[in-house]
């Protein structure tokens, strides 16, 4: 029994291991370098810190001449700067202004491959499906995948010849960035929660969403074509905190997916349309 | 351990929930027949197959779901095992308190889940209890036709060659 538990332990930390080497920390690392170099880090500051005692006593307290003369300097490179960000403030507003007036939008017909849904998730609550179209038939990475109805995902790693996988919009970590209809605003889609699994965010306060709207791609994330529809605006409430909570219940009813169409043709990232 | 008879029933499991998942995307229904053989198999042929079965079910399922390897797998390891435990201490033999043990390790296994992809994420995920519930059902449901099958599968082959044995005495005399 001793030996079954030591077996356990070991197979339990092989995960783990296993799992920290795949995961991303907030800074981006790996876990587990994340993890070493953290331990590392820590002894690293104690003997800088020792190192940078003696060496700000010196410099704050001893070695203090021309700094008046320094201050001075800097003062004015700071006028000069703030002028000239002026300047790039004014030159950008500019542009926009001529980017607009040239209408600069694309509205692309896009090229679309029919596939036919072939298995699901086997982890129950990842909700990714397996189509029967890959890399042969022109499929790539990060292509949109519509349905009759709106959006349905995009692909995803991994990718095979004849099968690709496709991360559905309402997926734990999937996005789109979106158009209101009515209110023509724009904002980010984004999936994963429970009912209605959409939620809006990086909405504009000054926007008035109102449940019923239409909410359509934007086409800014260039993965999904500009004008298709992800879903309907169910609710657009503030929290007890203030912040407006906008759910969106999908276009596509995710429970019955059999064929889909890969969008073949990247769409150009367009201008913002919102307020 | 027959590691045949694990590999196997992790295979089985595994095609099963490939094939039945395609037909609940997105839908309330959720079940995980991965985690039923890995139960299955610790409740059968104890701990150590059930650990087995539990890394092999979990990094497959990891694997295809194109998710972090490893937190399936680590998660059914912890279940496989504990099951195999608690069925070789309790000496569980009635289908339906196996299927009862396959419930409990379903709730077991899932908190695990949202409890690593919390840690990972930083932030506490969205839980449908809901569908937790479901689940919860539904593998209990699978594990105890499983178990069912398992235990009426010998008494039916006796019964089948002592019926042919008794029909060839008959033929001599």
């Amino acid at each position: 029994m001793r030996s079954t538990f030591s077996l356990f332990i070991v197979i339990c930390l092989g995960h783990v291991l296993l799992i920290s080497a795949q995961v991303q920390s907030k800074s981006g690392l790996p876990v587990l370098q994340s993890v070493a170099f953290g331990s590392f880090a820590r002894a690293q500051q104690l003997t800088t810190g020792v190192a940078d005692t003696g060496r700000s006593i010196w410099t704050n307290y001893f070695a203090l001449r021309g700094a008046a003369r320094e201050n001075a300097a800097l003062r004015q490179r700071i006028l000069d700067l703030e002028v000239q960000l002026q300047e790039q403030q004014a030159r950008g507003s500019r542009a926009q202004t001529l980017e607009n007036a040239l209408g600069l939008k694309e509205s692309l017909v896009a090229r679309t491959l029919v596939a036919n849904v072939i298995a699901g998730n086997p982890q129950p609550g990842s909700l990714t499906v397996m189509i029967d179209r890959g890399t042969d038939d022109g499929v790539e990475l990060g292509m949109a995948v519509i349905g009759e109805r709106g959006i349905v995902g995009r692909i995803i790693a991994p990718l095979a010849r004849d099968a690709a996988n496709v991360q559905l919009i309402v997926g734990r970590s999937a996005a789109a960035a979106v158009t209101f209809e009515r209110s023509n605003t724009g904002g980010m889609v984004m999936g994963g929660y429970g009912d209605p699994p959409l939620r809006a965010a990086y909405v504009s306060s000054l926007a008035t969403v109102q449940p019923g709207e239409r909410v359509l791609t934007s086409g800014q994330d260039g993965i999904y074509p500009r004008g298709f529809p992800i879903g309907v605006v169910e609710s657009a409430e503030r929290n007890s905190s203030g912040a407006r909570e906008i759910t969106v219940r999908p276009a596509v009813d995710f429970s019955h997916i059999d064929v889909v169409l890969v969008v073949l043709d990247r769409p150009a990232r367009t201008a913002p349309s919102g307020k | 351990m027959k590691l045949t008879s694990v590999v196997l029933t992790i295979l089985v499991a595994l095609v099963l929930q490939v094939t039945l998942a395609r037909y609940m995307v997105g839908g309330r229904w959720a079940f995980d027949l991965v985690l039923v053989g890995v139960i299955f198999a610790a409740l059968q042929w104890g701990p150590v197959a059930g650990m087995f079965a539990g890394t092999m079910g979990g990094l497959a399922q990891d694997v295809l779901a194109g998710d972090v390897v490893g937190i399936g797998g680590l998660s059914k390891t912890i279940a496989g095992f504990l099951s195999g435990t608690i069925g070789q201490q309790l000496l569980l033999v009635r289908p339906s308190a196996r299927a009862v043990i396959v419930g409990m390790a379903t709730i077991v296994h899932r908190l695990l889940m949202i409890g690593v992809f919390a840690l990972i994420d930083q932030q506490w995920p969205a839980v449908s209890w809901g569908a937790m519930l479901a689940e919860v059902i539904i593998n209990t449901s699978c594990g105890l036709i499983a178990f069912q099958a398992a235990a009426a599968l010998p008494n039916a082959l006796e019964r089948q060659r002592m019926s042919r044995r008794s029909s060839l005495s008959r033929r001599n005399w």
